[in-house]
């Protein structure tokens, strides 16, 4: 005993273990069974990202990262065209577009015939089968089931009838929802309780992947990590640093038709994709996500020259990479090397009051309401979105007034820019006017999460403020360690601020004017609280309504009572560049769903 | 058999240290920890959803009964699954431990071999120029940020606006080659910041050896440097090194290197256990902290035994 | 005056004479005050008052205007390096006096009763904190507590005092067995008079060297911390400049870096040289 211990202690034992683990980790750290690198002779893309995504189950598809992954590993009945700006819809899954009843309550898809899952362990005998309209059925019943812990439920929730009272009943998969039902193995019907003119951007989202019934009980709770699906790429391994993905031998034969995605040589004929046409995705052997937090981590990598092949330029290397901002212009020796797409967010960034706070919130003393309104009001005229626009945005932001965002149709570019004009004369004699003075402006408290280009955000509103004569003494930051604690203080209404952005789910000014209907109001989406009737029977009327001019007038009357109601500073749309490298073959965009180009990438040998 | 003895009577005695690690953890992590209800939540929830899901997390339970659940979960070592990705824990820490210690183990051995060259350069030439050239470096060491350092490392070795010479991050480790791409620059840092703190420590150690009675005489009675200081002065130095070094054992395999993995995006334990602690992923804090509190029961009974072994003066009972 | 008192005087007296004779160690000290000067003249609000305006440009460079330059938002960052000086020693004083003296009363007691039950509680509490990584403590603290800007403070003191006690058992228990605890024992003075009058004074040159440790062990943890969204919540520090500058560096931005890091630098190593002269003069083991 003692003289084994006596080996031990010299230490020696120490490098020849190290080789030993070394041989024995090396091979567990790769969960593929192709050989790595392009060196192999693989066609490899390997796209970078800020974050990874939490869960690959597609009811927690709450990020665009997660949806990056699931749309390439799943099929979903709808899809949007590649190359089409702005945004539009096409069929994926489904076999052509859908018979739609003529008070437009009942939809018939037809799924495509032939579409099978990946093969996997959990099929009875480890080959995937054919995906159905079963499969649909199941997967958006799961977003019903409160054990899988869903999150796009209010996507669904009070349009299709009888989903509500399956879920209220148990949710027991094996009863069946009126509205929801698979007519044969390749039929689809749903039955909505009223018109609901979004329904099929929906049945686009990650959310509305079609999951096979066998592996959702074969993995349980592993299926987040697990998909079987019937996408273009199929997982190989997952952790926080990096995704790999390999194409899926058994995809559908599905040539390119350009000009049916959408494609204008006018402005996108640089990129070289006419070399896609006419021939079946996916094109690469390998997929590879690197979430990478760091920007500027992820900008070496990029120029590094043989990892990352895709990234969009950090925010403070804007200046170093571009001549010119407006149009965008990258200088010679990058434009020499990378491609790039300018694509403004399918969202905005808006700051919005909670009209609950005591202090500044909506008053019962209509004399106390006359003063806080104008408080309301002279801190939304305190704020320089130039300037915001400038140091956080590089400068290429889009500001705008109103809650309709420039990428939507309904969009109104000749709106009055007052509202985003910075005002602080304005606001010193609105504050001036109705008693409100240094002494006796209430304390108010900016939260954000705790990360330090929040906190300049907070440091230089503050400095806006004190302009505008608020004592900076009385603007004290709250940090909150994670982003659930400060949505939590959010959903209760806690803090008098809410600094936000908001990305659309689909290309449609519903998703962003519903930010302000009554009956959304906290835990709901509106944070602002604000309830208005006249405003919410509005949106009522239109959200049951087909695109036309009259619901685009309905929604700008709507965008300009927002505007009146000094409730939000609103807002910017920012403006991603985004750089490849030039042997790619793509127009990357991460916009709506996100990550729908990556089945049509290729790369050059 | 002594030893056997005298090894299952020290686990007994490490189960209050246990008990304390565990309850002081699943408090603060757990307990008063974040909230993870809102992280998953969808973008319109309802008062409903929300009692649903916290009632699927298990956070309407009362603390006593989550407390014993932890407990049960630690003595069966079966933590369930991940809160965030469904991934099985003990799965995600088998993935993730062996890449750190991958990482972290070349800069552990090199900087304490290295520290402890130098120490020995350090003591013999004591109040001479390499002393105090050593010892100089080593508070210069002390004195710059580890964060700093791997900024500055990553830019000059890594960057293209530097050498450029090693992969800027990432692990894409199957040979041992790219083992050696991707480990060098975190281990330069890692050795960079240990080495000053490791010489000091070491040359106090050697130092107050040298010192000593016994050592004194054997030098006056003209015992040969090398001898001297291998017999007399390494063996004894044992018991504070291997201290030292056994007990920072369990932090390298459960913590990891936080801040290496987090600048390198390399998928450790460290990375994974903090983003546990940020997104409040319950079942992972629970196994992080739980074997942690294991393995340094395991390192206090390796530490007595070893003392055993280099100092026969030091009795079992 | 008792035994024990001529010893101490001796004793410090010694090490006053051993200290201002070394050269590095009154430079040390000096760069140290020098620091503490700026920090003092931050509270009383003579300099440094600008750092939260807004008075420039995006990453303006050095001018006459702005010494170091402005940061992303157009804030001065002379003036925010300098105010970070007094967050540096706010922390740092608060942090090393405060788990000093935790760890001189609990080591102290521990030490007193080595063997029993005060004792066995103390050395596990220690050991059940030591087997906790410190960034998931701190972590874990910091979420505890939910934004308090004392968080981090409590985090730091609850890991640090745990050295100084060890320490000061160790000694406590070494100079228990002494003529003159002994000797006090035996004329019935109560034992906490002991501990706190006779042994504890005996173990100033450790706590005075731990507490250089502490602070700055203190200040190099806040600048991780803060990297971390851990750390400082009210005003400016090195190290949420450091934490701006992470993405500033490779942009070609490097005011933030260097002016944090720069000083940072100074204090620490100054600190650290102070501390090490300290310790040598006070040791009175120490060989020359």
């Amino acid at each position: 005993m003692t003289t084994s211990l006596k080996a031990l202690t010299n230490l020696r034992w120490l490098p020849a273990a190290l080789m030993a683990c070394l041989a024995a980790c090396g091979g567990g750290d790769d969960a593929g069974n192709s050989s790595p690198g392009s060196s192999a002779g693989l066609k490899v893309y390997r796209h970078s990202m800020d974050e990874s995504p939490t869960s690959l189950d597609p009811v927690q598809a709450s990020n665009v990262y997660a949806n990056h992954v699931l749309i390439n590993a799943y099929d979903t009945l709808f899809s949007y065209q590649y190359l089409a700006r702005p945004y539009v819809l096409k069929p994926n899954l489904a076999d052509g577009w859908p018979e739609i009843s003529t008070d437009t309550l009942t939809y018939t898809i037809r799924l495509k015939r032939g579409v099978r899952y990946i093969d996997d362990p959990c099929f009875p005998d480890g080959k995937g089968r054919e995906v159905t309209a079963a499969d649909v059925v199941y997967s958006l019943k799961r977003h019903f089931d409160p054990a899988t812990r869903p999150q796009g439920a209010w996507l669904w929730q009070g349009r299709i009838v009888g989903l509500d009272a399956w879920k209220e009943a148990g949710s027991n998969y094996d009863q069946e929802v009126e509205g929801l039902r698979a007519l044969d193995d390749h039929t689809l019907q749903i039955k909505l309780v009223q018109p609901y003119p979004q329904l099929l951007d929906t049945l686009a989202q990650g959310y509305s992947s079609v999951v096979p019934r066998e592996a959702v009980e074969h993995y349980g709770r592993e299926f987040g990590i697990r998909p079987v699906g019937s996408g273009p790429f199929r997982l190989v391994s997952y952790d926080t640093a990096r995704i790999v993905m390999d194409r899926n031998p058994g995809f559908r034969q599905e040539p390119v038709d350009l000009a049916a995605e959408g494609y204008d040589p006018a402005t996108q004929g640089q990129y070289g994709l006419e070399r896609i046409e006419g021939r079946s995705p996916p094109f690469i052997d390998r997929l590879e996500f690197q979430f990478i937090a760091d920007a500027s981590a992820r900008w070496n990598s990029f120029t590094k020259g043989d990892e990352a092949q895709y990234t969009t330029i950090p925010n403070e290397q804007i200046d170093r990479v571009l001549t010119s901002k407006h149009p965008i212009t990258l200088k010679p020796e990058y434009a020499e090397k990378y491609f790039f797409y300018a694509g403004m967010e399918a969202g905005f960034i808006f700051q919005t009051w909670n009209l609950l706070d005591p202090e500044f919130g909506y008053n019962e003393d209509p004399e106390r309401e006359r003063r806080n309104k104008a408080l309301r009001c002279a801190v939304i005229k305190s704020f320089d979105w130039p300037a915001r626009n400038d140091s956080f945005y590089g400068g290429i932001g889009t500001i705008f007034p109103g809650i309709i965002v420039p990428v939507v149709p309904e969009f109104d570019p000749d709106l009055s820019r007052v509202s985003v004009t910075r005002d602080v004369a304005g606001a010193r004699k609105l504050l001036e006017d109705n008693g409100w003075n240094a002494a006796n402006l209430p304390m108010f408290t900016f939260g954000t999460t705790a990360n330090v280009l929040n906190r300049l955000m907070f440091e230089q509103f503050r400095a806006w403020l004190k302009d505008i004569g608020y004592p900076p003494e009385k603007v004290v930051l709250k940090q909150y360690a994670t982003f659930g604690d400060i949505s939590k203080a959010w959903k209760q209404a806690e803090l008098p601020w809410v600094v936000k952005g908001w990305g659309l789910d689909y290309p449609d000014a519903e998703n962003t004017l519903q930010l302000f209907y009554g009956p959304n109001s906290s835990p709901g989406s509106n944070d602002s609280n604000w309830r208005n009737p006249e405003y919410d029977a509005l949106y009522e009327q239109s959200s049951v309504m087909l695109p036309s001019p009259e619901r685009t007038e309905i929604y700008r009357r709507m965008n300009e009572m927002v505007i009146d109601a000094c409730l939000t500073a609103t807002g910017l749309a920012r403006t991603r560049i985004h750089l490849w490298h030039k042997d790619v073959i793509a127009l990357p965009d991460r916009e709506i769903v996100g990550g729908f180009f990556l089945k049509y990438v290729d790369v050059e040998d | 058999m002594e030893v056997l003895q005298y090894s299952l009577r020290r686990l007994v005695a490490g189960i209050p240290l246990l008990l304390g690690v565990t309850f002081i953890s699943f408090l603060l992590m757990v307990y008063f920890g974040p909230d993870q209800t809102y992280q998953l939540l969808g973008k319109n929830p309802t008062a409903e959803q929300i009692a649903e899901i916290r009632a699927e997390l298990g956070y309407d339970q009362p603390f006593l009964v989550r407390y014993a659940d932890y407990l049960r979960e630690v003595a069966t070592l079966d933590f369930g699954n991940s809160n965030s990705t469904g991934e099985l824990v003990t799965d995600l820490l088998a993935r993730t431990i062996p890449v750190s210690l991958m990482l972290i183990l070349p800069g552990f051995l090199l900087g304490n071999l290295l520290a402890l060259l130098l120490a020995l350069l350090a003591a013999h030439y004591r109040s001479r120029w390499p002393d105090k050239g050593i010892m100089a470096f080593s508070v210069v060491g002390m004195s710059i940020s580890y964060l700093i350092v791997i900024i500055a490392f990553q830019v000059i070795f890594s960057s293209s606006s530097g050498l450029g010479w090693f992969p800027v991050r990432g692990w894409n480790v199957h040979s041992l080659a790219e083992y050696l791409e991707y480990v060098t620059v975190p281990t330069l840092a890692t050795v960079f910041v240990a080495l000053g703190y490791n010489t000091r420590f070491y040359r106090s150690v050697i130092v107050e050896e040298l010192n000593r009675d016994h050592v004194r005489t054997a030098r006056a009675f003209g015992v040969p440097p090398a001898k001297l200081l291998y017999r007399n002065v390494l063996k004894n130095c044992l018991i504070p090194i291997i201290t030292r070094v056994v007990f920072t054992i369990p932090l390298i395999v459960i913590s990891g290197a936080l801040l290496v993995e987090t600048y390198f995006g390399i998928p450790g334990v460290g990375k994974v256990t903090f983003d546990a602690i940020t997104t409040g992923d319950q079942p992972v804090l629970k196994a992080v902290v739980g074997l942690t509190a294991v393995l340094f029961v395991l390192a206090q009974l390796v530490v007595d035994v070893l003392y055993r072994a280099v100092d026969p003066r030091v009795s079992l009972s | 005056m008792s035994v024990a008192a001529t010893r101490r005087q001796s004793l410090w007296s010694k090490a006053a004479w051993k200290l201002r004779r070394d050269r590095f160690g009154m430079l040390g000290l000096a760069v140290v005050l020098a620091h503490f000067v700026a920090a003092v003249g931050v509270w009383l609000g003579l300099w440094a008052t600008g750092w939260g305006d807004v008075a420039g440009g995006k990453w303006d460079s050095v001018s006459s205007e702005h010494w170091f330059g402005t940061n992303l938002i157009g804030q001065d960052i002379f003036q925010r390096s300098i105010y970070s000086i007094s967050t540096a020693f706010e922390i740092g004083l608060i942090v090393a006096v405060l788990s000093t003296l935790l760890g001189a009363v609990l080591g102290a007691m521990a030490g007193f009763f080595s063997g029993r039950a005060t004792d066995e509680f103390v050395v596990w509490l220690m050991g059940v904190l030591d087997s906790i990584p410190f960034y998931l403590l701190v972590a874990a603290i910091a979420f505890a507590l939910e934004g308090n800007p004392w968080s981090m403070h409590v985090a730091m003191i609850s890991t640090f005092w745990i050295t100084t006690a060890r320490l000061v058992r160790g000694e406590v228990i070494k100079l228990k067995g002494l003529e003159f605890v002994e000797a006090a024992h035996a004329i019935g003075v109560p034992e906490y008079t002991i501990i706190f009058r006779h042994i504890l004074p005996n173990t100033f040159h450790i706590l005075l060297v731990q507490s250089t440790i502490t602070f700055v062990a203190a200040i190099k943890s806040e600048v991780i911390l803060s990297f971390l969204g851990l750390g400082v919540k009210d005003g400016m520090s090195w190290g949420l400049m450091i934490s701006e500058s992470t993405f500033e560096v490779l942009a070609g931005f490097f005011n933030n870096f260097l002016a944090a890091s720069v000083l940072m630098f100074g204090l620490v190593m100054a600190f650290s040289i102070f501390s090490d002269a300290l310790q040598d003069a006070l040791d009175p083991r120490q060989v020359s």
